[in-house]
């Protein structure tokens, strides 16, 4: 199928009203998850998965990618109006867009980042169709020792990109694939680590770990800051247009963003961050008057606007064309897929278009959906913020203990999702960014295939697996991703600082 | 501080796993067996964890997290209150039941986090009454009913 008559198909599948409900509920979620402190789009989709069980494959992915990408939309609106990002990828956007709202354009920020998130996510679509069906093809060809050195070389620039240390970020590594080896071993069907407990056998569950990670932990940290009350600036329907030097300063930024997110998002790491502040940085340095900068230019909302949502559709692509996710949200996603069914892979696109196809299109018309959900409504959304924070807290947790049970309705689950809450409660305190944890957790296992097959192949030779042209190109630059700053630092004697500090 | 803690956790926790590995069936490079990775991980895990910890307690000890402005203790406190709550529900559901428990765990959480009696009281019978249609009932988890519905 060539890339229009499968996105017409696409749009076939993703149109039909169970779809689009679906469609609908997830980036109606994600927009309030986006708003809301406290529950990002990770957590959300963690807590909305079982309720995806019984639903087909298509419509299940339809509905957690909605949350995924409309989390973006409604972070914004919130580090626009009141200077709270509600994720982690619209940080940035409150630099310009609160000096905005201060000035009384926030209707006009509110606006450009829909549009530019609305254009990132467009043509990101058609970046999908493309990479995805040209890796794919590629990914044909690729044995055991590919997809090994592909997972270990995506953990390995994780590990750099992911803000904190290396070594610490290794440790968690260590601790994902460790936790991937609980349970019954597939191949000769050994128990590992499970202590004659027959719910370990069944290995450790990534929606707990994720919902602790991410849910439990988060709302450690709202209890710890206590009530707080945000000031909300009212926005009027009539203040929404942008002005026509507005528009024209930010077309440019929309068109960069959008190209540096997707970019952004194929390689391993906390796209969605990392893509904002690479897209600030550039339009600070493309503009010609940066002074502007950091007093409401509607450029620094533009760019980042349009490179988070181009991240996540990049963050698609080899999560649907080779079956590896390489952040916690794609993750999800691929547990959804293995949940109902499907074999991921590079035969997905092939072997069940219906999901390929609808997904993808599905996107365009949730951005759509977006586009209307926020701009009119964005005061209603807002509202969201004046539920308390303790009772905000106290739901959260509440969904977060029944939703962890009901996975398996199991006991076991539940003090894994409490375990990892107070171990990523600790982590938060040290700001140390837990998702190698989470890819290792769901790698690990596809890993430890991949290797035992390779030796098998090679005889046991190490030197055989690695020789092969792409798996050394692959480690290399892995490598190279970790031990490049400690070389530039040795050789040019200067500190080393991480990507977003750079940038800042 | 906390890093500390958490560093000397994961070396306990990666000596363990090592141990429970050891006894695995480890076969060859040529024949992998079950034990085989799990070795590696925990190799490379004790490694890096005791680095971690050497590197963290050769530094000195850092203010852990950025201060919050207001009473850092009291702040501490309703952590622990928080992940204490999380901790009994975990420990009462199968005895008291879903619903009981969920009652239970909203109403003291809402109590401790500053709300008054009455509005804990009345967000915490909604919301696991609420909760209990929605996952017990529409959703037919088999959540324990307990000791005083069975």
């Amino acid at each position: 199928m060539g890339p229009i008559e499968g996105l017409l198909y696409g749009f076939s599948i993703a149109l039909t009203p169970g779809n689009l409900f679906a469609c609908f509920i997830g980036v109606l979620v994600g927009t309030i998850v986006g708003i809301l402190p406290g529950i990002g789009p990770v957590g959300a989709m963690a807590l909305l998965l079982p309720s995806t069980f019984a639903l087909q494959p298509a419509t299940a992915l339809i509905m957690l990618a909605g949350i995924y990408y409309g989390a973006m939309y409604g972070g914004s609106t919130t580090s626009i109006l009141v200077n709270v990002p509600g994720e982690a990828a619209s940080v940035v956007t409150a630099i310009e867009g609160y000096q905005m709202t201060r000035k009384g354009r926030a209707g006009a920020a509110l606006t450009v980042a829909g549009a530019g998130s609305f254009v990132a996510g467009s043509l990101g679509v058609i970046g999908i169709v493309l990479a995805s069906a040209w890796l794919a093809e590629q990914a044909l060809r690729f044995g055991p020792p590919e997809y090994f050195a592909m997972a270990l070389a995506g953990l390995l620039l994780l590990s750099r990109l992911s803000g904190g240390s290396v070594l610490q970020a290794f440790v968690l590594v260590a601790i994902g694939l460790a936790l991937g080896t609980v349970g019954m071993e597939p191949i000769s069907a050994v128990r590992r680590f499970t202590f004659g407990s027959t719910q370990l056998s069944q290995g450790i569950e990534l929606v707990p770990v994720i919902m602790g990670l991410y849910g439990v932990a988060e709302v450690l940290l709202i209890a710890e800051v206590g009530a707080k009350r945000a000031l909300i600036a009212s926005v009027k329907l009539r203040e929404l247009l942008p002005t026509r030097q507005e528009w024209r300063q930010s077309a440019g930024p929309i068109a960069r963003g959008s190209v540096v997110g997707f970019f952004t998002g194929l390689i391993p790491g906390p796209a969605g961050v990392l893509s904002t502040f690479i897209a600030y940085a550039l339009e600070r340095k493309v503009s010609k008057t940066p002074e502007r900068f950091g007093h409401g230019a509607i450029e620094g909302v533009a760019g980042p606007e349009a490179a988070n949502n181009g991240a996540t559709a990049g963050a698609m692509v080899p999560l649907l064309s080779l079956g590896i996710p390489f952040s916690p949200a794609t993750a999800i996603l691929l547990s959804a897929l293995v949940i109902t069914g499907i074999q991921p892979g590079p035969l997905l696109i092939s072997q069940r278009p219906e999901v390929f196809w609808g997904v993808v299109a599905s996107m365009y018309v949730g951005n759509i959906l977006l586009l209307i959900l926020n701009l009119p409504l964005v005061g209603l959304f807002v509202s969201v913020l004046r539920l308390p924070q303790h009772v905000l807290a106290t739901l959260i947790l509440l969904l977060c203990l029944v939703g962890a049970y009901s996975l398996n309705n199991s006991q076991l689950d539940l003090w894994v999702l409490v375990g990892f809450g107070i171990f990523g409660y600790g982590l938060r305190k040290l700001a140390i960014d837990p998702s190698p944890l989470v890819v290792a957790l769901v790698l690990g296992p596809m890993m430890e295939k991949t290797l035992r097959q390779s030796l098998f192949m090679t005889r046991g030779s190490f030197v055989d697996i690695l020789s092969r042209p792409l798996t050394m190109t692959l480690l290399l630059l892995g490598l190279a991703a970790v031990v490049a700053p400690w070389v530039i630092r040795r050789v040019r004697g200067a500190p080393v600082v991480s990507l977003p500090d750079a940038i800042r | 501080m906390t890093e500390r803690l958490l560093a000397l956790v994961v070396v306990a926790a990666s000596g363990a796993y090592l141990l429970s590995a050891w006894p695995l069936p480890h076969g060859t490079t040529a024949r992998p067996g079950a034990g085989f990775f799990p070795l590696m991980v925990g190799a490379f895990g004790a490694v890096m964890a005791v680095v971690w910890t050497v590197s963290a307690f050769r530094r000195p000890a850092a203010v852990s997290g950025p201060a919050e402005p207001g009473a850092p203790v009291e702040g501490f406190g309703r952590v622990v209150a928080t992940a204490g709550s999380l901790v009994g529900f975990c420990l009462v559901l199968p005895y008291a039941g879903y619903p009981v428990a969920a009652l239970v765990f909203t109403a003291v959480l809402l109590r401790w986090l500053g709300a008054g009696w009455r509005s804990a009281l009345v967000i915490g019978l909604a919301s696991a009454a609420l909760s209990y249609y929605l996952f017990g009932i529409v959703l037919s988890v088999p959540l324990p009913r307990g000791v005083l519905f069975d």
